[in-house]
Order: structure tokens, then sequence, then C-alpha cells
């Protein structure tokens, strides 16, 4: 169908490149959104404190890294490190070189990105909860920490699902800007190849392929869990 | 109009056109009765062909050209320049719009199906590693396991790392490749040769050293229409007038470039053979 030629695949080259860059993919963005949920619960764990310093902090956060484009700062971490003096002393060497690797680089900075917007999704999952939940909880007897543990957390999990889902697959699609830094993941290998075959449209038709596969894996799962934790009011399938 | 001027209008265009065609095997008798070469060449790649200060074509083998033009038709400005890029400058030629391209024109099997090389003036160095003046490899082997940075896209870069084993750190563009080398990010930069060594003369740059010397070498040569042998002996002979008389030698110090042992030894070749 329309001419294309997917002859380059038999080269065990291209196959280890791929191979490599599926895996290194993975690597990113499992890595980042375990960070990224992780600082979202307790990003927004700290706003419910409602301590002064502490929500201006994390409001800080939020702004800086929610509003910045994801590539911008994975290249300000690469390329700025060094700069501000950020070295150790490679022992293989001896050269000077910056703190942190390229994929660590890549970690970081989308783990920030995708916490700054956990943070308010779940931040949007305390707060919708309606209050008169919350009042009829007080009147049963519940404690702060009984009414947040068994009352709100629940509830609140359950509605920020969709939102969480959203943050994910959109983690998972911004990996691909790491091939800037040199993060050695799906796209990076793939432009070399259409450079070394000049089989740019066969390429990007494998790359749509593998990443709505992947992609459509993280939302299979969370589809599930929300069925799984669904109860009546909050959540897919009841 | 009438249609019948019209239609001898376009008769005589087209006549026109297929003598443009028919006369492809007889370009040096068309340069002559013209009195002037029509060639192709770079505006955008130096040393060979770019443009300087004043907005004139200039370089390695627009002297080359120019060299060619004096020796067919006695006057080196009996010349008119065109730019091509490596896209279409077989189609330029194949189509009758250039009667040569002196264009960086590498030598290989493929286009000589389409097109004849003249004789070869110049042989382009592939990759070399640019590397800090301190650093002790010298040898595309030493670079095992060893991060190198790169370009995405190069075509050696399979090369790199399925024989050398280089661990090839490969960015989008020069300047982030260059500033990730200063940061240590990588031990040495593989990129094209020429390019490598003009920016050695940069002050910034007097700390490095091309470290690795580029491991092949590819002739270039001009490019003319296939079978066109009365027109290619007398451009070769041109060129290696200009080879004798130590022409490529001065250019390559006009331009900048730095001297290749190939050039030289073409010279002495040349020379030799004259007397």
């Amino acid at each position: 169908m329309f001419g294309l030629d997917y002859s380059w695949l038999a080269d065990p080259a291209y196959q280890q490149w791929l191979l490599t860059g599926v895996i290194n993919t993975l690597k990113l963005a499992a890595l980042s959104s375990s960070a990224a949920i992780l600082i979202g619960l307790l990003g927004a764990l700290g706003l419910t404190l409602r301590i002064f310093w502490l929500d201006a902090l994390i409001e800080l956060f939020v702004e800086v890294f929610r509003n910045t484009p994801p590539l911008l700062q994975m290249l300000f971490a690469y390329f700025t490190l060094s700069t501000l003096g950020l070295k150790v002393t490679d022992p293989s060497t001896g050269l000077s070189v910056p703190l942190l690797s390229a994929f660590a680089c890549a970690s970081i900075s989308l783990s920030l990105f995708g916490g700054a917007l956990a943070i308010e999704t779940f931040r949007s999952g305390i707060e919708s909860m309606p209050r008169s939940i919350i009042e009829a909880a007080r009147s049963l007897g519940y404690g702060r920490w009984a009414r947040f543990w068994r009352i709100e957390a629940p509830i609140a999990t359950r509605i920020c699902l969709p939102g969480l889902t959203n943050i994910l697959t959109n983690l998972f699609k911004t990996t691909s800007q790491a091939s800037v830094i040199t993060v050695p993941e799906l796209m990076y290998y793939a432009g070399q190849i259409y450079n070394d075959t000049f089989r740019t449209l066969e390429m990007m038709i494998l790359l749509l392929f593998i990443y709505v596969v992947l992609v459509s894996i993280i939302t299979f799962a969370m589809a599930r869990l929300e069925a799984f934790m669904a109860f009546p009011g909050y959540g897919k399938g009841h | 109009m009438t249609k019948i001027k019209k239609l001898t209008v376009s008769a005589v265009a087209l006549a026109a056109v297929f003598a443009g065609s028919a006369a492809v095997a007889g370009t040096l008798e068309d340069v002559k009765s013209r009195d002037k070469l029509i060639v192709g060449v770079k505006n955008d790649y130096p040393p060979y062909g770019f443009l300087n200060d004043k907005g004139e074509i200039v370089g390695f083998e627009v002297s080359l050209a120019k060299y060619v033009a004096k020796e067919l038709l006695g006057s080196e400005d009996k010349i008119e320049l065109v730019p091509v890029v490596a896209a279409n400058r077989i189609e330029f030629l194949t189509a009758g719009r250039v009667d040569t391209i002196f264009a960086t024109l590498g030598v290989n099997a493929d286009r000589d199906k389409v097109i004849d090389f003249t004789t070869e003036y110049v042989s382009a160095a592939g990759p070399s590693v640019l590397m800090a003046k301190e650093g002790t490899i010298s040898k595309w082997e030493e670079l095992k396991g060893k991060p190198v940075c790169g370009i995405q896209g190069s075509y050696y870069n399979k090369k790199m790392t399925e024989e050398f084993g280089i661990n090839l750190v490969a960015f989008k563009g020069q300047p982030e490749a260059y500033r990730a080398l200063k940061d240590n990010r990588c031990i040495g930069f593989v990129f094209d040769d020429m390019t490598l060594q003009q920016k050695l003369k940069e002050a910034d740059w007097s700390n490095y050293k091309i470290a690795v010397a580029p491991y092949e070498f590819t002739p270039m040569a001009g490019g003319i229409r296939e079978g066109d042998a009365e027109f290619k002996a007398a451009i070769d002979k041109a060129i290696e007038k200009a080879e004798g008389e130590g022409k490529l030698i001065e250019w390559e110090t006009e331009f900048g470039m730095p001297h290749s042992d190939y050039i030289a030894e073409r010279a002495k070749a040349a020379a030799a053979k004259k007397n």
C-alpha cells in the first residue's frame, strides 16, 4: 500500500536501536510518572495543612514548572549545570563533568513538570469534595486525620483518576523531547534511522503505532483501576 | 496575435528545445560559439564555493571553474556562475541549464550511471574527531566505549556505533554539540573534517586539536553530461594544467584550507607529466 518499504527493519542494527529506544522510553516514563505522582500527593497534602509559607512555596513550584515548556526545562538542566559550577570528577576519565547525566536531567525535569500538574489535579479532587460530606463526617465524630484518610482521600482519589490519566499519557509522550539532550529514547533512534534509510514516512507510521500501543496500555490500566475502585457516584462502570 | 503567429512562435520554441537537447554531445562547440562557459557551483559551502563580503561567489571550486573558462575561451571572465545545491545539481546538468558543475561532487558509482566525471581534483575528508589538546587518543579504535559527541542523522553514525563501538552522544545541531564538548559531556566531537578544521581557527578553540584523522577520503570531480568526450578532454586538460602550475595549492592557501597531500601529489604528478 502506497509503496511503503519496510525492508530496513531486517537490519539487526536498526532492530537493536528501536529496542533500546523503546526500553529507554519506558524507563524514562515509569520513573518520571512515579515521581510525579509522589510529588503531586505530597504537594496536595501540604496544601491541606494551610500553613502560609508552605502554601506560597508549593504555589511557586507549580507556577514555575507548569508554566514553562518541559523542553526548555530539560535544556536548562542539561546546559546550565556546569555554568552553575555543579560538577564532579569522572573517575574513569579524570575529567570534570556536569553533575547529572542527560538521562537524569530528563527524568528530573519530567518529574517536576508532571508533579506540578499532579499537585493541581489532586488539589482539585480534594477541593471538589462536597462540603456536606465533610460536615456529616464531623458530626459523626471523625477527627481531622481520620476524616482525611477514611472519607476525603478515598473520594478525592476517584475524582482525580481521569485527570491523572491525562497527566500520565502526556508525560509518556513528552519523553520524546528528551532526544534533544541526547537521551537515546525512541525518537532519538527513529531520527537516526530515517536519516540513514530516507524512509521517513514508514518510520513515522511505525512510531505512531508504537506510541499508540504503549499509551493505550497506560489508559487501559487506568480505566481498569477506575472500574475497580468505582463506587456509586464516583469512577467508571458504576 | 493571430492563431497562425501563435503557432509559429510555439513551433520555433519547440524547435529550440529540441535543438537544445540534440546539442548535448557537442558542449564544447556550444561554449565556443556562445563565448561563455556556464558552470553550476555552490554558494553556501566554504571553502569550496561561498559568498564573500561583497556578495560575489568565490571559493576553491569557483577559482578552478574560472581557470577552466580561461583555458577554453581565453578569459576567466567569460563565465556564468549558477548557484546549485546538492539536490538539484545533477538535474541542472542533465537538463542542459549548465555546461558543467563544480559543486563538491563526490565521485561514486550511482552518479556515474547518470553523468560523466571530469578528472578528480580534490579528495574530501570524511569525519574526524575534535578533542582537547591534552588528550592522548589518536585512533578510532581507542574511542571504543567512550562518549563522543556527534550530530543526529549523520551518515557515518551507524559506522561509529557498530564498527568502532563508540558511545555516540548525538545532538540536533552543531552549537549544542560544541557546548557539550566544552562541558566535558563527551571526550570529543565527531564531525565533517573540513568544518572542524575551520572551527579550530577560532580563538575559543585554541586548546583543541583534531585528535583522530578521517578514516576515509572521497575524491571530488566536476560533472559533465554523458558521452561528451571532446568536452571532457578539454576540461580535463585545463584541470591538469592548473594542477601542474600549482594553482590548486595556491587556492588552498587563499581559501584557508589545510594543505592536503592529495593535491600536492597530484600537482607533482601533473608537473612531471608536462615535462
